[in-house]
């Protein structure tokens, strides 16, 4: 068994509000190994960013707190870093890919200067040195003309460009692991192919270990190895891409899937759904949170939330979880 | 519906932005963000309209209703040419047609119960008594599907779907024949998404309103709309039935859209067509075709001459594309 790169182990992530106390994440567990791109999806509020963020040491806090459990990154614990360890760490070992770009790049500040920074100071390099890395890093995420454009502002270039600037950043320092935070989701069909084309093949170039957090599964089908589903801040279900899409195991995985809407041969009356809304966090029934969206859910599932159970590399936590069919039971 | 008229149709329409520079702020260029676009909408119809950020579709949305004013073209409503309407005659129109935001949070007012956003257009035009007001309340959220409990609740208590409904609600309260839905479901998670689908479709059998549905979503479009248009820099590039579209699509840029959709199935892992550079400025639109310097299969032509929408299947829901392959 390879050892994981990144290992999370029953995060819990409390955020404290004008209505009350929030666990955003529950008892989340997950496990990253080296080279691979993990997809964290689920709808909004689901937890995914939280745990994102949690990774990247970077939770506000307050309002917001790891009340317990661990983040490992190659063994080391990250949770108990002091905030200066942990500077170190992000930008050199982790780097982070966010949705808006704008909101990460500084507006005053050439691409040049922002890219040569981070250079210097991670990677020790002299300023022409680290000029010459940044214009092959732009090269490489298909910037027309890098040299000139390495000279521009954020706000002199398209969305497409800014992030393919963030993934040049992200990318420079040569980080064990990425995380990307639904990076492609303000981006246009045509400009997102580009970009998870661009991050896919970097991927594989440089061998970066992804996590990226989503709400479209498309992307997850297309870029993921495997992929992580939340559902009200747990993981409900763990698998292999082309198990989950084949064969979803978690009624909400499978709810999920069925109401994304697609481009088919004949068209539906109507669109599959899940019925009801996401649960108010503050206000969690006992049991299975999905129990009351759920068709199967029973008395069990009302009364004692399932935990998370591994079977043949698809972990899922569900009382009564469709079988599996690749795997005798 | 064979030899009825069209309830909407749009011809030549135009909305061009005057761009303003220099010492005196004097025009300096046009962007003309929609550039002589004509559609029908018919009946118990949705026209489905697609596009990229920045092609012009919200413009266009914005236009035939005349939030924006447009620069030139006619728009006629169920024989009323909306365009030629005086400001009195226009309010007194409105009524017949309504839109339906992205963000329902932006065109909810904070300050107003679901009773109040509800009664307020009724009030406006003056449609009848209290009683009959508060009726006609009760009934709309019957039919997006929430109860009385709602009534005197503020929009900060609901979630998106939750809103997006009220939003429906808002847009039905004086029983239009024509609703514009820019983005309506772009903003909420999937689950959520196809409820709100489903509604849409509903209201459009029972009610018979025609829709005009405005999304960058393929796949959303496909599900929701009869007929369906692409747009490209402020130009309508390719109209036809959604099933023709999908299953035959003929412009070199709807392909291409097509091809870029992410597929959630991994074992179908499409060879996509990637689209070479950017969307042009606006303010500097290529000359000829406006997708010539993105397209794969471009030729001379193309940079000397505009292609003008031509129809390629007869029958009674033509096929049209503007490329100079066909």
């Amino acid at each position: 068994m390879t050892r994981p790169l990144l290992s999370v182990r029953d995060l819990v992530v409390e955020f404290s509000t004008e209505r009350g106390l929030v666990r955003a994440i529950d008892g989340v567990s997950f496990d990253l190994l080296p080279g691979e791109t993990l997809g964290l999806v689920g709808e909004s509020g689901c937890g995914k960013t939280v745990t994102a963020l949690a990774v990247l040491g970077l939770v506000p806090s307050p309002p917001g707190r790891i009340v317990s459990g661990s983040i490992r990154l190659e063994g080391r614990e990250l949770t108990t870093l002091s905030e200066a360890e942990y500077r170190h760490i992000r930008g050199r070992e982790i780097s982070m890919i966010f949705q808006e770009p704008m909101t990460a790049l500084n507006p005053v500040l050439s691409i040049a200067t922002q890219m040569t920074d981070v250079l210097m100071r991670h990677q020790g390099m002299s300023r022409r040195q680290a000029r010459d890395r940044a214009v092959e890093m732009l090269a490489l995420v298909g910037i027309p003309s890098p040299e000139k454009r390495i000279d521009d502002y954020p706000h002199q270039m398209s969305g497409g460009m800014r992030q393919r600037v963030m993934i040049a950043m992200a990318l420079s320092c040569n980080p064990k692991l990425l995380l990307a935070d639904e990076p492609t989701t303000a981006l246009d069909v045509t400009t997102q192919a580009q970009v998870l084309d661009e991050m896919v093949r970097l991927q594989e170039r440089f061998g970066t270990s992804v996590v990226l957090v989503t709400h479209d599964l498309g992307v997850v089908a297309e870029t993921c190895h495997r992929a992580v589903v939340m559902y009200a801040g747990r993981v409900v279900e763990e698998a292999p891409v082309e198990c989950l899409f084949d064969q979803p195991r978690h009624p909400y995985t499978e709810g999920l899937l069925r109401s994304i809407p697609r481009i088919r041969e004949e068209k539906l009356p109507e669109l599959p759904t899940i019925p009801g809304s996401v649960p108010d966090l503050l206000h969690l029934p006992p049991g299975c949170p999905f129990a009351d969206r759920c068709p199967r859910a029973d008395d069990l599932c009302h009364r004692r939330e399932p935990k998370l159970e591994l079977r043949c590399d698809i972990a899922v936590a569900c009382h009564h979880p469709n079988r599996y069919a690749g795997c005798p039971e | 519906m064979t030899g009825d008229a069209p309830l909407l149709q749009v011809q030549g329409l135009s909305k061009h932005f005057p761009v303003r520079g220099g010492f005196f702020r004097r025009i300096t260029g046009w962007l003309k963000a929609v550039d002589e676009v004509s559609f029908e909408v018919r009946r118990g119809e949705t026209f489905g309209l697609v596009g990229e950020s920045g092609c012009g579709k919200s413009t266009l949305g914005r236009a035939i209703l005349r939030l924006h004013e447009p620069t030139a073209g006619r728009v006629i409503l169920d024989g009323t040419d909306i365009t030629a309407l005086d400001r009195g005659r226009l309010t007194a129109a409105r009524r017949h047609m309504q839109i339906i935001f992205q963000d329902p949070y932006a065109s909810l007012s904070p300050r107003r119960t679901v009773l109040q956003t509800l009664l307020e257009p009724m009030e406006i035009h003056r449609i009848g008594t209290p009683r009959s007001r508060r009726e006609k309340v009760l009934e709309l959220l019957d039919i997006v599907g929430m109860g009385p409990q709602v009534l005197h609740r503020y929009p900060h208590e609901f979630s998106g779907g939750q809103r997006q409904r009220i939003g429906i609600a808002r847009a039905l309260t004086l029983d239009p024949k024509f609703i514009v839905a820019d983005e309506a479901v772009s903003a909420l998670d999937v689950s959520v998404q196809s409820q709100v689908l489903n509604l849409i479709g509903r209201l459009q059998r029972e009610l018979g309103i025609s829709f005009l549905f405005i999304s960058h979503d393929l796949a959303v479009v496909q599900h929701i709309s009869h007929q369906v248009g692409v747009m490209y820099l402020g130009r309508l590039v390719e109209i036809a039935p959604a099933a023709d579209l999908y299953r035959d699509p003929m412009h070199p840029y709807t392909r291409a859209l097509l091809s870029a959709i992410p597929v959630p199935d991994p074992k179908r892992r499409r060879k996509r067509i990637l689209l070479q550079g950017e969307v042009p400025s606006p303010l500097d639109p290529p000359s000829g075709c406006p997708f010539r310097t993105r397209c794969p299969e471009a030729m001379p032509i193309c940079t000397e001459r505009r292609p003008l929408l031509k129809q390629i299947h007869d029958g009674e829901a033509p096929h049209r594309v503007a490329c100079h392959l066909y």
